[in-house]
């Protein structure tokens, strides 16, 4: 393992500790948006509760949830504690349908920020050493922004290059000396490609060194890609403008999920359908408490993002509890006979099985009263054509390999390469026709 | 040199076999020998073509998962038992047989065998010391 610096002595206390700045800082921010934002008055009231009933960590479940309407619902400012004099800062989602999210922060709220990027950037190996080119898009979005305060903070010589305009990406990398690439993952693996087609070996001509990567999901497979295109050790972030921006959690070089700055958020595993609370190790939605902003605490967020929390100690030294890789969204989450199934999974499963393509296409249905689930995948392997029966052992196998997964059977369809739909924009790979009244 | 064929993987839908013969037909490729085995899910098509490779190519370039292997053919005696023979000396050599086909190179004349067997050298060899006309050019 790569040995790095602890940014923070918070980032090492043991858990009484953790617990006991937890509830300090967990009363005042139930009673900051109690007194500032009706919104949550209101809730708090229709719910039986006020800040007064919070005296331990765990009461922290009597409070309701808030979900993302409740931003739209009070577009712009209606969610915010402070004072529209105080904010120094506005960013906003981009919001697909109507109206952005929009999210402020105050002078205190921004060197949190810094504080906690610095926190990330320093755990994935990012030092006053480094060069970072900042490929994410500066703008109403958190992320480009986000990263260069924190990356400034610990010293590293920032570039802010936003995203796009590929090939002068890859010039000023070679030409600067660029040692961190901050990007989405997706796109630093198509940057690879671009430099390929300039005649540039990503790995042999540039200082690459590390790779920091966020704003959408990841697997393990794209990982190992990134790392052999680019000669990096990469590492992904995790955070959303709702909670802050970038710098919610972070992985460190030991690779064992990704730590949560927990002296600034509190998180929750809850059972997506109920509302459930679970306990660590399990899997379900996470949920956020903010517990240091000002401008825009937020109490128990779902955040519809799939993980788990693991508590025990990292090898890298950090007591903060670890979340795994997000493997789903709970709305892309399929329930199969009682099953817990994201497509997340599935796209794993057939990366890393030779013989067939990246693409796929599922279909539910109901067979009598069981749940049933088709995976129709491209075969291009040409090689399994000498025989049936390699035919018919890969089938097996990509059976075999969701089996393990999943927990349970799947049909799989070996199709042509290029049959399949491909999706520019956001993938609908999964048909539901149990929906079909 | 043995005959070369192409396996071409072709997905259980209606179509799927005409839209094949059709691109070979365009790309003015002559289909020799054909023989299709399916199951439930999937068949596989083995073709004997006119210039295999640049056949290859072209299905390659059409998205159609195809491989090229080397066959064993063979012109047996248009006459009772000399198939009986032909296997009958493979199977004394200890060669396994994957799979037959057979084919019509022209109306009214010999009839052609194609088989899969463990090793073509072998097989050849064999079958020409007991006289056995094998094919190697179509």
């Amino acid at each position: 393992m790569i040995q790095t610096k602890i940014w923070s002595r918070e980032e090492t206390l043991d858990r009484e500790q953790m617990r006991a700045i937890q509830l300090e800082r967990l009363q005042k921010t139930v009673a900051r948006v109690y007194e500032n934002v009706p919104h949550y008055r209101k809730k708090f009231k229709d719910n039986g509760v006020e800040p007064g009933d919070i005296k331990t960590l765990e009461d922290l479940q009597k409070l309701p949830f808030t979900v993302k309407a409740d931003f739209r619902d009070n577009y712009p400012f209606g969610l915010f504690s402070s004072p529209k004099k105080d904010l120094v800062r506005f960013h906003a989602s981009s919001g697909t349908t109507g109206k952005p999210t929009v999210v402020g922060y105050t002078r205190k709220d921004m060197e949190t920020w810094r504080e906690l990027i610095a926190r990330i950037v320093t755990m994935a190996g990012v030092t006053d050493e480094d060069v970072a080119q900042i490929s994410f898009g500066f703008g109403l979005f958190t992320g480009a922004f986000g990263l260069q305060h924190g990356l400034e903070h610990v010293g590293a010589g920032v570039i802010p290059m936003s995203s796009g305009n590929t090939k002068k990406q890859i010039m000023i990398m070679q030409d600067f000396g660029t040692t961190a690439l901050i990007s989405t993952p997706s796109y630093a693996l198509h940057m690879a490609e671009i430099a390929r087609e300039m005649g540039i070996d990503p790995k042999n001509d540039l200082n690459l060194k590390w790779g920091l990567f966020g704003g959408e999901g990841s697997t393990e497979a794209m990982r190992k890609a990134l790392n052999d295109e680019w000669g990096i050790f990469s590492t992904e972030n995790y955070g959303m403008s709702e909670l802050m921006g970038p710098g919610v959690a972070g992985e460190c070089t030991a690779l064992r999920g990704m730590h949560i700055s927990e002296d600034h958020f509190i998180p929750e595993i809850i059972n997506p359908d109920t509302g459930e609370v679970l306990g660590p190790g399990e899997t379900g939605e996470l949920v956020i408490t903010t517990i240091t902003k000002e401008a825009l605490p937020i109490v128990r967020y779902r955040t519809k993002d799939i993980t788990s929390l693991h508590y025990e100690k990292c090898d890298c030294g950090r007591t903060t509890v670890r979340m795994s890789k997000i493997q789903g969204r709970s709305d892309d989450m399929l329930i199969l006979g009682g099953v817990n199934v994201f497509p997340s999974q599935i796209e794993e499963v057939l990366i890393n099985t030779e013989g067939i393509g990246p693409h796929y296409q599922i279909k539910v249905f109901k067979k009598g009263h069981l749940d049933k689930i088709e995976i129709d995948v491209e075969l291009v392997d040409a090689n399994y054509l000498d025989s049936f029966k390699m035919l018919e052992e890969l089938n097996r196998k990509v059976k075999a390999n969701l089996r393990t997964v999943l927990g349970i059977d799947s049909i799989v369809n070996l199709v042509e390469p290029r049959s399949l739909q491909r999706f520019e924009g956001k993938a609908k790979r999964v048909i539901d026709m149990r929906e079909e009244k | 040199m043995a005959i070369r064929q192409l396996s071409v993987f072709i997905p259980n839908k209606p179509g799927k076999l005409a839209e094949l013969t059709k691109l070979f037909f365009d790309e003015g490729f002559d289909i020799r020998a054909i023989s299709v085995y399916d199951t439930a899910d999937f068949g596989i098509l083995r073709t004997v073509v006119s210039n295999p490779d640049k056949a290859l190519a072209t299905l390659a370039e059409n998205g159609v998962v195809a491989k090229m292997s080397d066959v064993l053919a063979v012109n047996p005696e248009d006459r009772r038992g000399s198939l009986n023979e032909v296997f009958t000396i493979l199977a004394n050599e200890g060669i396994s047989i994957e799979y037959v086909y057979s084919f019509v190179v022209e109306k009214g004349q010999d009839q052609y065998f194609v088989l899969q067997v463990g090793d073509i050298e072998k097989a050849e060899k064999a079958l020409e010391s007991h006289s056995v006309e094998v094919i190697r050019d179509i």
